[in-house]
């Protein structure tokens, strides 16, 4: 590849991929061809292991592909059987509300509102007390889901868990008895950090002038908030419910510390599609509800894009 | 600027924050409290006790068979998806950040959709019924193949930016030198970009170690389980759950996603990009 | 010999902005050479065309008469000064300086033995071990130099090579750059804004405007005798007075005012009459080819006083002692010495030959 930097006689163009167009910001004079072939690896991998996937929910969400029996040796098209079946199927309904609950209460609501309190009030703290808040904020965040799963049976266990012995409340089976409200305040745990960061990122970035324009205007701190802090925000509040939305409702946490239980009550979409498909072996009804989801993700991610592409431009 | 008062409002006010903060820090510290006792109790249970010190847990946690090796089989899948992630990312995001591809915006556009929008979820029936086709069900390369696709448009994506930010000058006068290109990848765009691609790589070893479904769905092989899986096993298998191995393990199995963490954010400054986590 | 030649050179960018377009220039062997112009007029693009960093889309580019248009830029034995210096911030000083000759697989004890040597030519000898972030600014465009150096190149291409150095290092830096390329006599082309800059360093100048060359020639060529109104204004840390005059039989009438000027133009022929500030002087008394005016600024150099007086409509500048400081409103003459009066088309702005 090295050649000695001498007068060459014959122009050594055999390097170059596209020779004499090699385009202003190809800095290292890589040429088309070369890039071709340093993205195709990438592209691969995500076209069999993604794209294809995504797409193939497509072809089975209209089959009766089965796990086993005649199904699975030879689906059979059904048409739209499965989604007639999924929009008429209690089931399915109930889990649909139930993530619907599941993503209001503890991402809009809870990481959010959690998420800027934080962010807002950890502003002024004092060193040692923002540091040690947003650590263990952060611990929440990024501990292994099997782990944190566990941690909360743990703690909400009814005979010897720590919660009831904080609230006096021995023997009360929070995993049974109040299973969605478990689920909503333990995702708001696990995930605020996210909204934290974000909204800290963005205080950091506003203008202290105008802070201080207010405060020399006599307004108060929620008055602050409301009339100087939020319209500043409004762009990052959007970007961050519609990303927490987004991973909310795809969280498969739910299926660690309760499994849908008891009776179909904590059973969110996530391990709906799960229990159906997989031990329930009916891929075919399950990939219609799949696709079901991509087309909420995709209505959201949407968008999201459109959010950011307005703020590029 | 005023002066501070200390007026008697602005003292219970004062009270008030901390109090408030102290009820926050509560509710984040508490749940975690357990993983810092029960490893180190002689009889741990359910509920945070004050631990009766000992290191006994650990030496049930090494003598367990089953839980060592998955912790094996979990640093192989997070190590090898890290690899493929980084290698493929990097390669894609240097060639997209410097050379005009025809259509490089709609691809990089479509890449972002992807990475937001085939989740986990939603993709795990096609991809179980994909690979169960195949006859990868219980091979770690299939497991490393199906993680890295998820990896890659998010490494792809954040690499680029930080590819973009990198002057060209450096490639452009080491070109001038006469290096040629994977000579200028290998001796300036590696070493300039290299907390980029630590970022990256520590992000990708750390969701594939942490990754539950992915393994749950595609190992039926309990020997073959990484440690999310087994972990998993350990607590919703019947009888009284083994708290003394459960805490030990979880213990062990949180600590490289901690130790990497800091690593990150002392050596790198913690750079928020937006979605790192997922 | 490693004389450059650039013929009909083009460069158009996409949306067709034609950076560089259709230049002819010739750099001889051993010449400290200045692309001169403001920002945008492509002198950049020209030198990183020149270094094979952008392609040409029309013309020839030869060096020591090999033509090199077609070659990529690591095989047209030039050395590049970045503007950022782009210094790897990853590697010593050494290995940065050593780095030419680790791409042409020079073993490593006789390139870091090189550039040892060229460091300690350029004063760095104790920095050799140092990441270029423990440098200061002077040092690093040091270390820049000597990695180009240690190329051992035919011609030198240097970008803005002193615009990051605060000013005062400026002037050192510059008579640095001066001795250094006297004494290495490798042909150099550099890019800068400063006119100033190309004046001190250069043997010739190409002042260039919107993708082309408007005048080369020697720093006292392009002072003295500005080719056509933009190089008038541009060169000169004083802006020229360019007012409008009348050819009249052996001169022009300024305002009113007969100037004695040679010149071939019929008479009543519209035209610019040129004249610098320091060429011209003022006094109290009105004198035969003097323009009346009220000194309305008063501007200290240094040395001298920028004076810009209000002749009727037009504003004149002149240059006076430092202590001859007049008070704002005085009336003065300004007499432009009548052999660095320059004479221009109104038009197309063109120098009109005597």
């Amino acid at each position: 590849m090295a050649q000695p930097t001498s007068p060459p006689a014959e122009p050594a163009v055999a390097d170059e991929a596209a020779p004499g167009r090699t385009d202003g910001s190809d800095a290292a004079g890589l040429g088309r061809l070369r890039a071709a072939l340093f993205v195709t690896p990438a592209l691969l991998i995500i076209g069999v292991f993604l794209v294809f996937p995504a797409l193939w929910t497509l072809y089975l969400g209209v089959t009766d592909y089965r796990l086993t029996g005649i199904a699975a040796a030879r689906p059979s098209f059904v048409g739209f059987a499965n989604y007639v079946r999924a929009l008429t199927d209690p089931l399915f309904h109930n889990a649909l509300w139930l993530t619907l609950l599941f993503v209001f209460g503890s991402a809009i609501i809870g990481q959010t509102v959690l998420g800027f309190g934080l962010a807002w009030t950890l502003r002024s703290a004092p060193r040692w007390v923002r540091g040690t808040v947003e650590s263990l904020v952060l611990l929440a965040w990024i501990l292994p889901g099997v782990v944190v799963a566990f941690l909360w049976i743990a703690l909400l266990d009814s005979d010897r868990g720590t919660l009831n012995a904080l609230l006096g409340t021995a023997g009360h089976a929070w995993l049974v008895d109040n299973p969605m409200t478990v689920l909503i305040v333990f995702n708001t745990w696990r995930g605020t950090a996210f909204s934290m960061m974000l909204f800290a990122a963005a205080l950091a970035a506003l203008p202290p002038s105008q802070l201080e324009t207010a405060r020399l205007a006599g307004a108060s701190g929620w008055q602050t908030v409301r009339d100087v802090v939020l319209p500043h925000l409004r762009r990052h509040l959007l970007t961050n419910t519609l990303l927490i939305s987004l991973w909310t409702f795809n969280d498969f946490t739910p299926y660690l510390i309760t499994a849908g239980n008891p009776d179909h009550r904590s059973e969110v979409l996530p391990v709906y599609i799960y229990l159906t498909a997989i031990p329930g072996g009916q891929l075919g009804f399950g990939s219609a509800i799949s696709l079901l989801m991509l087309v909420i993700n995709l209505a959201l991610a949407f968008f999201y894009l459109r959010l950011l592409r307005e703020r590029r431009s | 600027m005023m002066p501070p008062v200390f007026t008697p409002a602005a003292f219970v006010r004062r009270i008030g924050f901390y109090v408030l903060v102290g009820l926050v820090a509560a509710f984040f510290a508490i749940p975690l409290l357990w993983l810092l006792t029960a490893p180190f109790d002689t009889t741990p249970a359910y509920g945070v006790q004050v631990p009766d010190f000992t290191l006994g847990n650990f030496r049930t946690l090494l003598a367990n068979e089953q839980a060592m090796i998955s912790l094996g089989e979990s640093v192989i899948l997070a190590l090898g998806s890290m690899a493929v992630t980084v290698g493929g990312a990097a390669l894609a995001a240097y060639a997209l950040s410097r050379v005009a591809v025809p259509g490089r915006g709609a691809l990089l556009y479509l890449l972002l959709l992807l990475s937001s929008v085939v989740t986990g979820t939603t993709a795990m029936v096609p991809i179980f019924l994909l690979m169960f086709e195949a006859g990868l069900i219980d091979s770690r390369a299939g497991v490393v193949l199906v993680m890295t696709g998820g990896l890659l448009p998010a490494a792809i994506f954040i690499l680029k930016d930080f590819m973009d930010a990198t002057p060209r000058s450096y490639e452009e006068s080491a070109r001038v030198f006469g290096a040629r290109p994977l000579q200028i990848l290998w001796h300036v765009v590696v070493p300039i970009t290299r907390p980029g691609l630590a970022t990256i790589a520590v992000w990708a070893t750390v969701q594939v170690w942490g990754n539950f479904l992915v393994p749950f769905i595609l190992f039926t092989d309990p020997a073959k389980q990484p440690a999310a899986v087994i972990m998993h096993t350990f607590y919703t298998e019947g009888g009284q759950p083994k708290l003394a191995l459960i805490s030990a393990f979880s213990l062990l199995y949180s600590a490289p996603v901690v130790a990497m963490y800091v690593f990150v954010s002392r050596r790198y400054g913690f750079r928020f990009h937006g979605g790192i986590k997922r | 010999m490693s004389e450059i030649e650039l013929t009909g050179l083009r460069k158009v960018f996409e949306g067709g902005v034609r950076a560089v377009d259709g230049i002819d220039l010739t750099v001889a062997d051993g010449e400290f050479f200045a692309l001169l112009g403001p920002s945008g007029c492509g002198k950049t693009t020209l030198l990183r065309t020149v270094a094979g960093l952008e392609s040409a889309d029309g013309g020839t580019i030869a060096i020591g008469g090999d033509d090199v248009t077609r070659l990529s830029p690591g095989d047209r034995d030039v050395a590049m000064v970045f503007q950022d210096y782009a210094l790897f911030p990853h590697m010593s000083v050494v290995e940065n300086i050593a780095y030419p000759q680790r791409v042409k697989r020079v073993p490593k004890a006789e390139r870091q033995a090189a550039a040892a040597a060229v460091g300690a030519d350029l004063e760095l000898a104790g920095l050799m071990d140092r990441r270029p972030g423990q440098l200061s600014g002077g040092q690093q465009q040091r270390v820049a130099l000597a990695r180009a150096v240690a190329a051992r190149p035919r011609v030198f291409l240097f970008d803005e090579p002193l615009s990051n150095l605060d000013a005062r290092l400026r002037l050192s830096a510059r008579t640095f750059l001066k001795r250094l390329q006297r004494e290495l006599a490798v042909t150099t082309v550099f890019v800068t804004h400063d006119q100033a800059e190309a004046l001190a360093l250069a043997d010739r100048i190409a002042v260039m405007e919107a993708g082309r060359i408007r005048q080369v020639g020697t720093p006292q060529e392009v002072f003295r005798r500005p080719a056509n109104t933009f190089v008038a204004n541009f060169i000169g840390s004083t802006p020229m007075n360019l007012l409008p005059g009348v050819a009249v039989e052996g001169g022009v009438t300024v305002a009113g005012v007969r100037l004695p000027a040679a010149h071939s133009v019929a008479a009543g022929t519209e035209l610019v009459v040129g004249f610098r500030p320091e060429y011209a002087t003022a006094s109290a008394e009105d004198l035969p080819g003097a323009l009346p005016g009220r000194v309305a600024i008063v501007e200290h150099l240094g040395t001298s006083l920028l004076l810009t007086l209000e002749s009727g409509d037009l504003a004149v500048g002149v240059t006076v002692p430092e202590d001859a400081e007049p008070a704002p409103g005085t009336s003065l003459w300004v007499q432009p010495r009548p052999d660095r009066l320059l004479l221009y088309d109104a038009g197309g702005g063109d120098i009109i030959e005597a």
